[in-house]
């Protein structure tokens, strides 16, 4: 049993009544001959460190090594104490966590790529916040982690999830596909109406070039990490009111492929176009990185 | 299929900034490091395209010098890497180009590297997410994925003189 498609993977979850994250613990446990408790824990760790990433993040409200980011998780704490923020607490949270684990990331600290490093903030981000703001039992939570990870498993096999091969729709896109897809199943929701909020959340990032400032893993990076738990739980709202993706997930996966053939090569991570090539841009990174030390062959 | 795993999509866990320029780099100066049993003495490597570009802000660099010294993904260590190899005894060079000729992908390198008499050269694409596949082994194209097992032993027969 394996699957290749979300067609694939929607079929088997109606043949054996299971939803997306049970389908892929089966077939991850099917594939290597592990048992499903061993396979469970080492989700859960990832799960933990996680967290061990967040709370390193909130706590710290010091600049990152580069000087252009660090801090904001922790002002995002300070602006929830006040209590006058406009989205909810939900979204806050989903703010202040993404900010933590994208910030942990560019201070080379400890995460779990999910898919990626540079897209590391969305899924903790979402589902820390469900943790803090519903009464999910944590073992749910791990569940959503194989929800996630069956949509990025799809996405990865059939377009990418590299910035450098199909640009920002690639790492954030598919990212905050699987994060929406995984609060819909943590919430109740069918595997066609993951589907559908992954679908959705991806629809609404194709095209989104890679152009790190400086070539580091912070600007526009890190917020695009934070945006993108907003746009996880907007689609997981839209599809568990019922709502439906016009054009099927597959089908948006392989536009994200061919959007991501014809990018040019400046806007997937070569740091040579986009926002890097700003003035002031340019300027972060004459400054960061000086004159170049290495000659080009 | 080259993600194969639940796992390949969540994880590695890693010491960041990126799975593809930081992460899947080590694993590739990995199988370098495990190829010899060792770390090598000298290790001259080429960077192409988007690693050339980007190296300095991902820690391309000290990911690849790390994973020759033998380091895994979540290493610590992989940020002072530099020093580590200098304490080692392991003379380390860069070169950057533009696109590779051996493989149409933006995200590889190439390592020669040696160790007393032994020398060999191998060629790396990090396919992102943190997965990554050697694709040359002494001009010999080959297909090793990372993220599987590998029969270091057969490699090394087959690759290496004796």
């Amino acid at each position: 049993m394996d699957f290749q498609s979300i067609k694939d993977l929607l079929q088997h979850c109606q043949d054996k009544n299971v939803n997306i994250g049970e389908l892929m613990l089966e077939t991850e446990a099917a594939k290597t001959g592990r048992d499903r408790e061993d396979i469970f824990e080492m989700m859960k760790e990832r799960l933990l460190k996680m967290k061990e990433a967040i709370d390193a993040g909130i706590s710290d409200p010091s600049p990152t090594p580069s000087g252009i980011s660090g801090g904001d998780a922790y002002k995002m704490q300070k602006y929830k104490e006040k209590g006058s923020y406009l989205t909810g607490s939900l979204m806050i949270d989903a703010m202040k966590y993404a900010f933590a684990t994208s910030e942990t990331n560019a201070r080379m600290g400890v995460i779990v790529a999910t898919p990626t490093a540079g897209s590391a903030g969305v899924l903790p981000g979402c589902i820390f916040t469900l943790k803090e703001n519903t009464d999910i039992p944590f073992d749910r939570l791990v569940m959503g982690l194989f929800t996630a990870s069956a949509i990025g498993y799809v996405i990865a096999n059939r377009s990418f999830i590299s910035g450098a091969a199909g640009g920002c729709q690639a790492e954030i896109g598919s990212a905050t596909a699987m994060a929406s897809a995984a609060i819909v199943e943590m919430r109740g929701g069918t595997p066609e109406q993951a589907a559908h909020a992954g679908a959705m959340a991806l629809k609404s990032l194709l095209g989104l070039v890679c152009d790190p400032v400086a070539g580091l893993v912070e600007v526009p990076c890190i917020k695009r990490n934070v945006i993108g738990t907003s746009i996880a739980f907007t689609s997981a709202d839209m599809a568990l009111a019922g709502l439906e993706s016009r054009i099927s997930f597959d089908e948006v996966i392989g536009a994200m492929y061919d959007i991501g053939k014809s990018m040019p090569r400046t806007l997937k991570e070569t740091a040579l176009g986009g926002l890097a090539a700003t003035p002031t841009g340019e300027e972060i990174k004459e400054r960061i990185m000086g004159k170049p030390c290495l000659k080009r062959a | 299929m080259v993600f194969n795993s639940c796992f390949d999509i969540i994880g590695p866990i890693m010491v960041g900034p990126s799975s593809s320029h930081t992460a899947g780099v080590v694993s590739i100066g990995k199988f370098g490091h495990d190829l010899f049993g060792t770390a090598p003495s000298v290790a001259n490597i080429s960077f192409y395209d988007s690693f050339s570009e980007t190296y300095q802000g991902h820690g391309t660099d000290k990911a690849i010098v790390g994973g020759l010294l033998g380091f895994n993904p979540d290493h610590a260590g992989i940020k002072h890497a530099f020093e580590l190899a200098k304490q080692q005894k392991m003379h380390f060079t860069f070169q950057l180009n533009e696109e590779c000729p051996y493989y149409d992908h933006p995200n590889t390198l190439i390592v020669q590297m040696k160790r007393g008499e032994t020398e060999m050269k191998f060629g790396g694409v990090s396919l992102g997410g943190g997965v990554s596949k050697i694709f040359l082994i002494n001009d010999n194209p080959v297909d090793i994925l990372l993220n599987s097992h590998i029969d270091y032993d057969r490699i090394r027969k087959k690759y290496l003189p004796a």
